[in-house]
């Protein structure tokens, strides 16, 4: 196997031009690593991007967070500006594997690695992201939605490298947060993770929801079926519209009827409630 | 592959295997076998040496991504015979049973002390989160790691 050190987006586009599927990413390396040393996925090349400078920064320019794709889970956990603007991805980057794991442990390769359990995802989801993909052919962006293919699937082609996430920081009248179930508190896999953001109009009614989930059987997603119930809602009403959300998220684990899947059911809806509670607390505050 | 590593302040300049994990690199080519295999896929934290001042699981981390960087082991916590004021509150408190945690465990309350002057009880504990220790069941260490801090902090 070549260990291939690039400094620069153009020497790691170039290399991943050179190895196409045989050459795998390295970043931190805590998802490669371990496949690697286990002799689950021996790639040809490692091509080890944690040397570029340009895919290290954290910026808000013109109402979008960019957030390069080697920004640790660490820094997401402590940065003030995701904190303030991005608390649920704050969580998240808190919620991933335990400070060994987030010092290293990168944004990008969480997203690429796109576990079904990977916290950060429904974060980003929620915050409406979208990703930058660079190859030897130029640029593209997409959606975190269509990008994510299925657990451990993505649209990523071989030749192309994340590059950066742009997400819509929260404005004013909105929270959102993060909350996950594992059997640990931490070094854990989400059984379930669920991420909510809530924006209000002056009046208190509900205009804008985002839901999504992950550690089910499929990528981390959406949840419209929950969504549409709460839109256009008073913020105030909790107990009609909640309720009904919480009944369409325990819907939205699936047909499966294993053990995971029933308790995903029946601890969705708790989860939701305690989002949706802490969500609306802040909101009122700032309304009120 | 030839990188530089600066461990314990010292530098050095070594061959690694293109798939090596720092772990093997200190233990097998440095000598330093402070940091231990336990698990061997970062769950456990009896591998945590700190790269940069935070606290890695190098049994699954790319030696040569740490090139360029300085390393510290639990080797290089104490001077001639002089223990560090964590460690000294480790031998005070018992937070020493079996030892095969103890070096990683050193390590990651030597980066939160380094970090946060007076750590909360929750602050120690969720720094901890990575470490398995099979013997003490965490009271001793975490009363060790409050002491340590009071200590510096006086």
């Amino acid at each position: 196997m070549q260990y291939c050190r690039v400094s620069s987006v153009a020497e790691a586009v170039d290399e991943l031009t050179r190895w196409g599927a045989e050459g795998r990413v390295l970043a931190g390396g805590t998802d490669v690593m371990p496949r690697f040393l286990q002799g689950e996925q021996v790639p040809a090349a490692l091509i080890d991007i944690g040397g570029i400078e340009g895919l290290q920064g954290i910026s808000e320019v013109g109402g979008v967070t960019s957030i390069g794709a080697l920004v640790t889970m660490r820094r997401l956990a402590t940065a003030s500006l995701i904190a303030l603007r991005h608390p649920a991805l704050s969580q998240a980057a808190a919620a991933v594997g335990a400070w060994q794991t987030q010092t290293v442990a990168t944004l990008g390769g969480n997203i690429c690695s796109a576990a079904s359990t990977a916290d950060t995802l429904p974060a980003l989801l929620v915050a409406g992201a979208q990703l930058t993909l660079v190859s030897k052919s130029g640029r593209r962006r997409i959606g975190l939605e269509e990008f994510l293919e299925g657990p451990g699937t993505t649209a990523l082609r071989p030749t192309e490298l994340l590059r950066a996430v742009e997400l819509e920081p929260l404005g004013e009248r909105s929270a959102e947060g993060y909350l996950k179930v594992a059997r640990r508190s931490s070094m854990d896999v989400a059984v379930v993770g669920l991420a909510l953001r809530l924006h209000v109009s002056p009046s208190g009614v509900i205009d804008g929801v985002r839901i999504a989930m992950c550690g089910g059987d499929r990528s981390a997603h959406r949840v419209p079926a929950a969504e549409s119930v709460l839109l256009g809602t008073q913020l105030s009403d909790e107990s009609g519209a909640f309720t009904e959300a919480r009944a369409a998220l325990a819907d939205a684990v699936g047909p499966g009827d294993s053990v995971e899947s029933q308790y995903r059911r029946r601890v969705l809806p708790g989860l939701f409630g305690r989002l949706a509670g802490r969500c609306s607390a802040e909101i009122s505050g700032v309304v009120a | 592959m030839t990188i530089r590593l600066i461990v314990n302040d010292r530098a050095h300049r070594l061959t690694v295997d293109s798939g090596e994990a720092l772990l093997g690199t200190l233990r097998d080519r440095l000598g330093l076998t402070g940091p231990k295999e336990a698990c061997g896929e970062g769950e456990c934290g009896a591998c945590t040496v700190l790269v940069d001042g935070g606290p890695v699981a190098s049994c699954i981390l790319a030696a040569g991504s740490t090139n360029g960087r300085a390393v510290r082991t639990v080797e290089g916590l104490a001077g001639a015979g002089d223990l560090t004021t964590l460690q000294q509150a480790f031998v005070r408190h018992a937070a020493v049973q079996c030892g095969y945690c103890t070096p990683g465990v050193l390590m990651v309350l030597t980066a939160l002390l380094e970090e946060v002057s007076e750590p909360t009880e929750a602050e120690v504990r969720q720094a901890l989160a990575g470490n398995i220790c099979r013997c003490t069941g965490y009271q001793q260490i975490v009363e060790a790691a409050l002491d340590a801090a009071r200590a510096v902090a006086s």
